[in-house]
């Protein structure tokens, strides 16, 4: 078989950056070892810029909070040292182990729940227009209908059951994530589906293969906003039908006139939010999106 | 044996979604490729070439008439290699014809050999996104020539590259082609590439879209882009189109 190579990118002459090495076959960049002064510098001004600007943030918000707290001198607002001694003792306990536990396996299945049946619900919408048309004024009547009377009809009708919490929080995230997931169905490019067509690719590859890596970033923009939502509804129904879990914690405190009580559990809850962004969704958009870099797109 | 294609009395019509109108492309078209034939469909914009392809690899369902694919005992294979290479951007050159392989229930090794061919054994991890696009193309060759097809469409497949890319493509398809006989459909704008791939050309015209003219090309293989007959051949077809 007489094979022409002549039409094969000829790149080994290529400039190249500092700290950039050939890839394995010569074919495009990747990352060096990156051990000189020169990737020194560039890891400490990211870090500088990274980190330092929300740290200062934090760091304005709490003296803030302590100049306004001085200067109020009630009960209602709080020093940061009583809130870190609330704080603290929560901690030393084992009830916020068990109270945060709680509220997680639900927000957690419920949003599992909800995640696999927008994603199958969202892509038959995105690719059938009779269907997109026939469940579109159900998802917007769902969008539309506040967390509170969500949770509200969930205690009604399903009492301290996990049901409750659980449909409760697939109600908050599924709409958002399918509207979105039918956004990024439309986005992609019909020569690749006729393509697997063609090829006759399984179901399975295409959903792991096509359908899930062009929807990526629709379902993070979508699984942020979806988690919020559920955190949201999970607090209501924990506060109006359940004995137990962060919204019940928040509300005995409330109930107490303990400010300081109501703002640990909120600090709980933001850094639960935190751990949920950066060590899951960036963790796992970072995954997904390990192709750009290494195809330096 | 291979597959062989007949197309009897086939007909297709397209409703245009926002005004209603009503688009005849075929009106009893009859078409037979036999065993190990390759045949070009040659004709301006808009005479079907393209539908006809995706009636035949069951993208589209005529109105009426039947396609058969006859041959083995299994499903008749179909490779298409088509005008964009179709690549999946986050699955590097491997995987892509990987997905072709796996699919057909054919070993993987067939999918490295097949990238092997086409002269890209060393950008098998490289992603669609840095290779040139004559090697884009390439990879689209490999996948569609990875599953050993019965039956190989090509939608011009060469026609978004340049001429010397196009060119050496071309004599890479011809290579491919040679290995063993398999019915093929080639549409293309190119009335060269039809004389120089095809051993039939058909000239598809008017609306609904019929076939005006038909030549046969015994042109021994391996062919030569070169080739004095071939041009003059070509000649008479643009002729016939203009």
């Amino acid at each position: 078989m007489t094979i022409s190579q002549s039409d094969v990118r000829q790149d080994a002459g290529r400039p190249r950056l500092p700290g950039v090495a050939a890839g394995p076959d010569g074919a495009g960049p990747s990352a060096g070892p990156g051990s000189g002064p020169f990737d020194r510098d560039r890891r400490l001004r990211w870090v500088l810029g990274a980190i330092v600007p929300p740290v200062l943030l934090v760091v304005i918000m709490l003296l803030a909070w302590q100049l306004m707290a001085a200067r109020m001198a009630t009960p209602l607002v709080p020093r940061l040292g009583e809130i870190a001694g609330q704080f603290g003792g929560l901690l030393h306990t084992s009830g916020l182990w068990t109270q945060v536990g709680l509220t997680l396996e639900r927000v957690g299945i419920g949003f599992v729940i909800g995640f696999l049946i927008s994603v199958v619900v969202g892509i038959a919408m995105g690719r059938s227009t009779l269907l997109r048309r026939f469940l579109e004024p159900l998802m917007l009547l769902l969008l539309v209908i506040p967390g509170l009377v969500k949770a509200l009809l969930c205690v009604i009708w399903f009492g301290v059951s996990l049901i409750n919490p659980v449909l409760c929080v697939v109600l908050a995230v599924a709409p958002v994530l399918i509207m979105n997931i039918v956004q990024g169905v439309r986005s992609v490019d019909d020569q690749l589906v006729e393509m697997a067509d063609v090829y006759r690719l399984p179901g399975r590859v295409r959903l792991f293969k096509l359908w899930l890596p062009v929807l990526a970033p629709y379902l993070f923009a979508a699984a942020r906003l979806g988690i919020s939502r559920a955190w949201q509804v999970i607090v209501l129904v924990e506060i109006f039908g359940l004995a137990s879990g962060i919204g019940y914690q928040l509300n005995l405190d409330f109930s107490n006139n303990n400010v300081a009580g109501v703002l640990a559990w909120t600090i709980t809850f933001a850094l639960i939010m935190t751990i949920v962004e950066y060590g899951v969704f960036q963790t796992l958009e970072r995954l997904s999106g390990r192709w750009r870099k290494e195809a330096g797109a | 044996m291979s597959a062989a294609l007949e197309i009897r009395g086939m007909s297709k019509t397209f409703v245009h979604r926002q005004t209603g109108r009503r688009e005849q492309i075929f009106d009893g078209l009859d078409l037979t490729v036999e065993h190990g034939e390759l045949v070009a469909v040659v004709g301006a914009s808009g005479t079907g070439k393209t539908t006809l392809l995706h009636l035949i690899a069951g993208l589209e369902s005529p109105d009426s008439g039947t396609i058969e694919l006859g041959g083995p005992d299994r499903t008749p294979r179909l490779g298409m290699v088509f005008q964009q290479p179709r690549l999946f951007d986050w699955l590097p050159a491997l995987q892509n014809v990987e997905l072709a392989t796996d699919a057909a229930g054919i070993g993987r090794p067939a999918a490295r050999d097949a990238l092997e061919a086409v002269g890209l054994a060393k950008y098998a991890r490289s992603y669609p996104s840095v290779l040139s696009g004559g090697q884009r193309q390439r990879v689209g060759l490999a996948r569609a020539f990875a599953i050993d097809p019965d039956v190989m469409l090509f939608d011009e497949p060469f026609s978004a590259l340049d001429e010397l890319t196009a060119r050496r493509l071309r004599l890479l398809a011809q290579d491919l082609w040679l290995e063993r006989p398999r019915v093929g459909l080639l549409v293309t704008h190119n009335p060269l590439e039809a004389t120089f791939l095809a051993d039939r050309i058909i000239v598809l015209s008017g609306s609904p879209a019929r076939i005006v003219a038909e030549h046969r090309i015994d042109a021994p293989r391996p062919r030569q882009p070169e080739d004095d007959d071939l041009f003059a051949l070509h000649r008479t077809i643009v002729g016939q189109l203009v």
